[in-house]
């Protein structure tokens, strides 16, 4: 498997503690993106599913104590679907779970409906809600994105949607209520939509990349302006959980 | 006896056994915090003058007054009061709060020097008395040996207690409260004469000086308790008479010795009783017990000792190290949690949050949940508790065990320690690379040895090898330093009262302790896995190393070279078993450095792990700043790995998250800051200090002090307030490892 890094403690990413691993290549190239650095497919170490799965259990203890596991990132994880598949037969011995992370964004093959069906939890990505804008600022295909959400309710799997919120492009009610009706048919599956904020940090990266930043002149989303976002979709879905 | 009335009897009731009394009559708790009360309109008028007090402190440079004409002892002061008429526990160390005293027993030019520093001048009958006087510092400089002295001036061996007092004791001073000070003192007398029929040999002579000694001021005690109109001479018959007796025994020993860490030990179990039995009489409320426990916390942190800006720079932020033990286990499978347990953390939420008293938690993974979660709110809300694995220390020291100073476990009454700072090993390396010299001084201090090849690069057996010869050297060097400056503290400046506190057949530890252990790491890791090539100076001596290629580094949960730092903690201590100590002690070791991380990477040269001349060593146990680069897990799992069966001093590691990472809300944060500690614990691990913060708001702390002017954050074993550390202090814990997402 092609692996950008891993973090052993990352505990927004799904539920208890999780250990990520950030898989490199990405189908999209979203204007926000802050981890450029994941693009290649070719970059980043070439890293056997047992020799990754010899560090995540060493995790096991904490998993334990906080109903954690394992969240596959990226990058685009699910480009290494077969990696992952490999992976999970492994961490199925220790009763690890694991959550996948995805855009969404990719076609429904074999590879890719085991490693979605075997996961704990699924965080989809809904970056735009139309085919314009979605194309516009990442690049991709909206109705893959909602061929995957639909194979996510058909399975009646766990979902987490996100959306990022950029200042100036994306962060009024008129757009979110546009994103809310694309999830209406998917409601049954969702637990969870969170919002979350545009931020620069990755802007060294690009420098660093030497890859032109779209966004350089942008802001960092304003917390308190997420909160009260976050809060109208909340009041919009109130079955979250 | 209406002191013991409805408890229930045990073996306690015969001789000295305190363990005995909690255990037969404690009440465990399980429920969590809603019982708490806020503080009385009375404790937040106190903790308001104390809150003044410390202000006017800081603003007079960390020192508010010294009394420069006497000699602190148990009875030189009259009685002190914050406020009088309002204090509810009484006892201050002088007659004003926050007045700083002289205690020149363990040495005078430091006492003179601290004294100096913030303008004041020691009195003439202090001078006068003290010129016909020896103290423990003179003592130890008659005897050191020529090595000795140079090994104390390089810095492979720094901070050693041969100049103030020893400290790293915890008298049982549960004992007074339970047994009144008559019963203590004729307990003493039948101990003195079960030596009576022995030969007078060295050992038996100095036990019986010193119990003559304990015994004379264990009487003092009572005088000065009289003073404050209490009769300490009998058992405390009340929660009100538990708290103050238990302080007054802490208070003498505060007066008589100026030690660093000399803590209070684990006290609020053994309370509970009394608050248990005045609350089922009626004689008491909640909101009463919380005041005696505010008004206890209120006077620990004024407890204040005068030091010479030297030991700052060991020490930073003016730390006492009033250690608080909390929780814990009971060996029957009970906890030792009680509602007094949530009563001390919940001061730091009635008084604000403090690094004194240094409280910490005795984790076990059976802890009660709720009490955990309680836990680790407080310390996402103030940084100001540490964790100690419970099921570790349980194992090695009882379940009626406390610690001392950060990470330093002993049973309480029953052991005691002789303190012993720590050796630097990054120096023993370069040492082993320049033959026996110094690569700083050029001087020659441990024997003549092999002398690396400049321009090839390092062998590691070659290294191992040397290193090996000189670490066996430092050992015995180490033990014998500490042999001698033992010797002369029990001689010149014994702890009368403390060790009053104790059992007469007390277990002695000598503790010695590591610094650098992640750069020695890192360094032999690079000799291994990368090449290093020593580059040589103008006077012929390895001052720098030209370190080629990638290799794995302390911290990331990698066994190549976290197996690196097991062999030298576990080899070290071997070599340190091989050369007898004082008195029969039991060596043990702790890689804990308190704040001198900063110091001993300033006497230190170039590294081979690209550590570069007089940075800072990360602290304790942790890996070096930004090193351990696959998160916090994988960071602690690679400290977990040092054995505590070979630190039974303790393992110190300092973890900082900022909230943002740990979770999403203040529930979700406590949920996994639980689990982390669960997790790390659970592989053996030994102590944790918790920073929730964002290095921001330290930057902004630095920037202009006055924004947070109780900014707390643990360290290295004990929390400090911010604005009290140094600039180059505050820069290294600023540049420490923020477990923080991207």
């Amino acid at each position: 498997m092609r692996v950008h890094s891993v973090e052993s403690l990352a505990a927004l990413d799904g539920e208890g503690l999780r250990y990520a691993v950030f898989l490199n290549g990405c189908p999209l190239r979203c204007i926000y993106c802050h981890n450029p650095d994941t693009w290649n497919p070719c970059a980043g170490q070439e890293k056997t599913p047992d020799e990754l799965f010899a560090k995540i259990r060493r995790c096991l203890p904490y998993f334990k104590a906080g109903n954690g596991g394992v969240t596959f990132s990226g990058g685009e994880p699910l480009l290494q679907a077969e990696g992952i598949n490999a992976l999970a037969a492994l961490l199925r011995t220790e009763h690890i779970g694991y959550t996948i992370d995805t855009c969404g964004c990719v076609p429904l093959s074999a590879a890719v409906r085991t490693a979605v069906k075997n996961a704990d939890l699924v965080i989809c990505d809904l970056k735009f809600p139309e085919e314009d804008s979605f194309r516009l600022y990442t690049g991709g295909t909206l109705q893959t994105v909602l061929d995957f959400l639909d194979y996510l309710r058909r399975i009646g799997q766990r979902t987490w949607i996100r959306t990022v919120v950029v200042p100036g492009i994306n962060d009024s009610t008129a757009w979110l209520d546009r994103y809310l009706e694309v999830l209406r048919p998917f409601s049954v599956v969702i637990e969870k939509y969170q919002l979350l904020g545009y931020h620069t940090m990755g802007a060294f990266k690009y420098k660093k990349l030497g890859i032109p930043n779209p966004l350089s002149s942008c802001p960092a989303m304003d917390p308190q302006r997420l909160q009260a976002l976050q809060e109208y979709v909340d009041q919009a879905i109130p079955g979250q959980k | 006896m209406k002191a013991w009335r409805s408890f229930s009897e045990g073996n306690w009731c015969t001789e000295i056994d305190v363990r005995d009394f909690i255990h037969r009559n404690y009440t465990p708790y399980e429920g969590d915090g809603a019982f708490l009360c806020g503080p009385t309109a009375r404790t937040e008028r106190l903790s308001g003058r104390v809150q003044e007090l410390l202000r006017l402190e800081q603003e007079k440079g960390g020192v508010l007054d010294v009394d420069t004409d006497r000699v602190s002892s148990i009875l030189t002061y009259a009685p002190g009061y914050i406020c009088k008429g309002e204090d509810i526990i009484l006892g201050l160390q002088t007659e004003q709060p926050l007045k700083r005293a002289v205690n020149p027993f363990a040495g005078f030019r430091n006492a003179e020097q601290a004294c100096k520093a913030y303008g004041y001048e020691i009195g003439d009958d202090v001078r006068r008395e003290f010129s016909y006087r020896t103290t423990h510092n003179t003592g130890v400089f008659r005897v050191y040996t020529d090595t000795m002295k140079k090994a104390r001036h390089a810095g492979i061996l720094t901070g050693l207690p041969d100049a103030y007092g020893r400290g790293r004791l915890i008298g049982d001073y549960r004992r007074l409260a339970l047994y009144g000070m008559d019963f203590l003192i004729r307990q003493k007398e039948a101990d003195r004469r079960a030596l009576d029929e022995r030969n007078m040999d060295d050992e038996t002579i100095r036990l019986l000086e010193d119990v003559s000694r304990q015994i004379e001021f264990m009487q003092a005690l009572v005088q000065m308790a009289a003073e404050y109109g209490c009769d300490i001479s009998r058992p405390a018959e009340n929660s009100y008479e538990a708290v103050q007796w238990l302080y007054f025994a802490y208070l003498g020993g505060q007066k008589e010795q100026n030690g660093a860490a000399n803590s209070i030990g684990r006290i609020t179990t053994f309370l509970d009783i009394y608050f248990e039995r005045d609350l089922k009489e009626n004689a008491i409320t909640e909101s009463g017990i919380q005041e005696l426990l505010d008004d206890l916390v209120l006077k620990l942190r004024l407890i204040r000792h005068l030091r010479t800006p030297e030991y700052n720079d060991l020490f930073a932020g003016d730390p006492v190290w009033v250690t608080c033990s909390e929780g814990g286990m009971n060996e029957d499978g009970r906890t030792l949690v009680t509602k007094s347990s949530f009563r001390m953390l919940n001061t730091l939420y009635n008084l604000g949050p403090s690094a004194e008293p240094n409280i910490t938690v005795l984790w076990s993974e059976r802890l009660p949940a709720a009490f955990k979660k309680f836990c680790a709110r407080v310390s996402i809300d103030t940084d100001a508790i540490q964790y100690e694995n419970d099921d570790v220390m349980r194992e090695a020291y009882g379940d009626d065990y406390a610690i001392a100073c950060c990470v330093s476990a002993m049973k309480c009454g029953k052991q005691m320690q002789f303190f012993g700072a720590r050796c630097n090993l990054p120096k023993v390396l370069l040492m082993a690379l320049n033959g026996g010299k110094d690569e700083i001084y050029a001087t020659q201090i441990a024997p003549e040895g092999k002398v690396f090849p400049e321009n090839v690069p390092l062998r590691y057996d070659e290294v191992l090898e040397q290193l090996k010869i000189y670490l066996s050297w430092m050992a015995r060097l180490y033990v014998n330093t500490m042999n001698v400056i033992h010797f002369m503290h029990d001689k010149y400046a014994y702890e009368r009262l403390i060790m009053g506190f104790h059992d007469t057949q007390v277990e002695r530890l000598m503790a010695f302790g590591v610094s650098g252990l992640s750069v020695l790491t890192d360094s032999l890791s690079a000799i291994r896995y990368a090449s290093v090539t020593p580059v040589r100076d103008e006077r012929g001596l390895i001052t720098d190393f030209r370190t080629e290629g990638d290799f794995p580094k302390y911290g990331n949960d990698d066994d190549r070279a976290d197996s690196i730092a097991q062999w030298i903690t576990d080899f070290f201590y071997r070599e340190l078993c091989k050369t007898p100590a004082y008195r029969g002690a039991k060596h043990t070791l702790s890689v804990l450095t308190i704040t001198s991380n900063v110091m001993y990477g300033r006497k230190t040269g170039n590294t081979p792990d690209g550590r570069r001349a007089g940075e800072p060593f990360a602290p304790g146990a942790n890996p070096m700043h930004g090193r351990d680069c696959e998160g916090a897990l994988a960071s602690l799992n690679s400290v977990a790995k040092l054995k505590y069966s070979c630190c039974r001093d303790g393992i110190s590691n300092t973890f900082s998250i900022t909230p943002g990472t740990l979770g999403t809300d203040d529930d979700d944060r406590a949920a996994k800051l639980t689990a982390v500690l669960d997790g790390y614990f659970s592989q053996g691990a030994q102590h944790l200090n918790v920073n929730v913060l964002n290095r921001q708001k330290l930057i902004d702390a630095m920037n202009d002090p006055t924004l947070y002017p109780n900014l707390t954050i643990r360290v290295s074993g004990y929390a400090v307030n911010f604005n009290k550390l140094s600039r180059d202090k505050q820069l290294e814990v600023i540049s420490r490892t923020f477990h923080d997402k991207l």
